[in-house]
């Protein structure tokens, strides 16, 4: 049994899977932005797009965004789980394969089929089209889900059981004694292994929530008079799709917990305070998901009570333990070596920070009364994605190359940074303040007030495409110039 | 001042106290320690946070922002119903100054039933959801005509089903 913050690491992650499996997450990161910054476009009067383009390239860009940020946070947890555990090599390809099997369905339903459900798959539109995509290609989308479903429970199986048995059962890997305050803080596991565990669990939990809806989806989808609750399958979809793209914040920061410490020189530890915090999140993400149904009026009062009120409490462990952590550590360095790596990893935590503002005031039933599928949501969790955890993905990425050797890189680092940071702040900006003015979200075509607002944001999306370009490139780069980690 | 201009205000501000903590403590870290915050800071920082909290939870949820009231005065009621892609209203006026209950339905998939006013704000919203009627209250205080939009994406022409109606003084 392992047993404290300093255990011995294990040789060997698989580095090399990791690191394919991060340039696929790049190229499909800049795809996605792509199609982001036409559909921008598009609002924008700037191109012509046929609204049933718009609303394919809408379920492409979201499933493909959350998707791929699960693919990164998966690679970033098995990454530095192989430093703690003896991780069974063949899991991580099978999952890979598994999860690209999803994506081919997912990308043939959409463009050759036609399906435009977006990618939260509400009951039941994927059934009713309207005439514009058949069943069999609604059925390959929700197939697709279900394969990377698969992947993510296998995943989670092999470094769940590991964790389980290395640290002496789930209490043991969430720092449990420490939390009970019957154990010391040296003998308590990593940050990265409390946070692997307790995102193995709620992301377990949350991925068969969601394989039950959308079998429940697919049985309808042949077989109508398979009735399933409208009301029931949204709580599920809902749950499911909070916990999976909170989950993928959730294992990318394990990539800053592990790697910030090489830059500031202090170790991060495992507190009681983050052991507690850590136990909190485990229960706060599973229990704020009605915080997406507080127009649903029929549900239960107590139950949006409780997505306002968890809604808020979910950013205290975010902001008082890991963003403070953060800021602690990096005044206490002495020399703090700044280099991509370390600027995407802190602006990762920064990003996901400031993104929890709007995203809490939007959890206040009175707020989201006018604010809720407006473009305020879009506002908000393209700040916690772009500047959050695709940041986070980025910075992993550089690290994972290691230093560049000469001095030009330093200059071209600095411009792909600051394009990003300005283009990300911008664009999300600009989403907030048309969600203020109640431009709703997913709309193909925008009233012509709207318009200007959506070419300003189309400009900074551009800029967050060259910085992201940048990034791949010089990952490229990185990989065939240099032997990396 | 509208809510959505405020909450964008109080939004921007918070964000910039939280990003300000980022950029200082990014300063700091070249220098030599510049007196990191002690635990005491983070503890404070915490009951602070449960404090506020406490309030706003207070504050925001009485009354309950869902509650219908009792129709005890003058009171109306609408009956609205979503189908790909138009809004079916039961009335074309609405009267002006009084509680006006909205019940929502749908026929096919979930809709978003929200309502606008002349400067195409948003007054509120409810979700129109099969085999449920979802249940929004609003009194409208200026007269003239308010358009309903669909605010949750329900197919290829989510954006153009919209429709109208007439806010006046109950004769």
């Amino acid at each position: 049994m392992m047993d404290n913050n300093s255990a011995q690491r294990l040789p060997g992650p698989q580095a090399g899977a990791v690191k394919f499996t991060m340039l696929l997450a790049g190229v499909v990161l800049l795809l996605m932005m792509i199609f982001g910054f036409v559909m921008r476009a598009a609002q924008g009067n700037l191109i012509d797009l046929d609204p049933a383009m718009f609303y394919q390239l809408l379920t492409a860009h979201g499933a493909g965004m959350v998707g791929t940020a699960g693919l990164t946070g998966a690679a970033i947890l098995w990454y530095f789980m192989g430093r703690y555990v003896p991780l069974a090599r063949g899991v991580f390809w099978a999952f890979l394969g598994l999860f690209l099997l999803g994506v081919v369905l997912i990308l043939g339903a959409i463009f050759i089929g036609g399906y435009g459900g977006a990618w939260t798959f509400l009951f039941p539109l994927p059934a009713n089209s309207g005439g514009v995509w058949g069943t069999d290609a609604a059925a390959a989308f929700l197939l697709g889900y279900v394969a990377i479903g698969v992947a993510f429970l296998l995943l989670y199986l092999e470094v769940g059981r590991k964790l389980i048995a290395a640290y002496g059962g789930i209490g043991g890997a969430l720092a449990w004694p420490l939390v009970m305050s019957k154990g010391a803080a040296e003998n308590a596991p990593p940050p990265a292994v409390v946070a692997a565990m307790a995102t193995t669990i709620f992301n377990t939990i949350g991925t068969v929530v969601g394989a039950a809806v959308l079998a429940s989806s697919l049985v309808n989808l042949y077989f109508p008079e398979f009735k399933v609750d409208a009301l029931l399958a949204k709580n599920m979809i809902y749950f499911f799709g909070h916990v999976f793209i909170n989950a993928s914040i959730y294992m990318a920061v394990i990539a800053v917990y592990e790697i910030i410490p090489e830059y500031t020189g202090t170790p991060w530890k495992t507190s009681r305070i983050f052991a507690v915090a850590w136990s909190l999140v485990l229960l706060f993400v599973m229990a704020v998901y009605p915080h997406h149904l507080l127009q649903d009026t029929v549900m239960p009062a107590w139950s949006l009570a409780m997505g306002q009120i968890v809604s808020y409490l979910s950013g205290i462990p975010l902001l008082t333990v890991t963003a403070f952590s953060l800021i602690v550590y990096l005044r206490k360095a002495d020399a703090m070596r700044w280099d991509l790596a370390s600027a995407l990893l802190v602006l990762g935590v920064a990003g996901w920070s400031v993104g929890s503002v709007p995203a809490i005031i939007d959890g206040m039933i009175s707020v989201n009364k006018v604010m809720h599928n407006t473009q305020w949501v879009p506002g908000h969790f393209h700040i916690y994605l772009i500047l959050g955890e695709v940041a986070m993905a980025f910075g992993f990425m550089m690290w994972l190359i290691g230093k560049p050797e000469h001095k030009a890189a330093g200059g071209f680092n600095w411009a792909a940074f600051s394009a990003y940071v300005l283009g990300g702040t911008g664009f999300t900006l600009m989403f907030l303040v048309s969600g203020a003015l109640s431009v709703p979200r997913r709309w193909a075509v925008h009233a012509p007030e709207w318009v200007l607002q959506s070419q300003i944001a189309t400009g900074f999306a551009l800029l967050v495409i060259v910085g992201a370009a940048m990034f791949v490139l010089r990952y490229l780069l990185g990989l065939k110039h240099s032997a990396g980690r | 001042m509208p809510i959505q201009s405020g909450v964008l205000l109080i939004s921007l501000v918070l964000m910039a106290v939280v990003a300000g903590f980022f950029i200082s403590a990014v300063r700091a870290s070249r220098k030599p320690d510049t007196g990191a915050p002690r635990e005491a800071v983070r503890t404070r920082f915490i009951y602070a946070l449960l404090a506020v909290g406490v309030i706003v939870t207070a504050v925001s949820l009485r009354p309950w922002p869902h509650a219908i009231s009792a129709a005890n005065g003058p009171s109306a009621t609408v009956n609205v119903t979503g189908a790909m892609w138009y809004w079916e209203i039961d009335r074309a006026t609405v009267p002006l100054g009084v509680p006006v209950t909205f019940n929502a339905r749908t026929t096919d998939v979930t809709h978003g039933f929200g309502v606008m006013d002349s400067q195409d704000r948003l007054l509120f919203q409810t979700q129109a959801m099969p085999g449920y009627v979802n249940q929004v209250e609003h009194v409208f205080r200026q007269p003239g005509v308010y358009r309903v939009v669909c605010m949750e994406y329900c197919g290829v022409a989510h954006h153009a089903m919209t429709n109208e109606f007439t806010v006046a003084a109950a004769n």
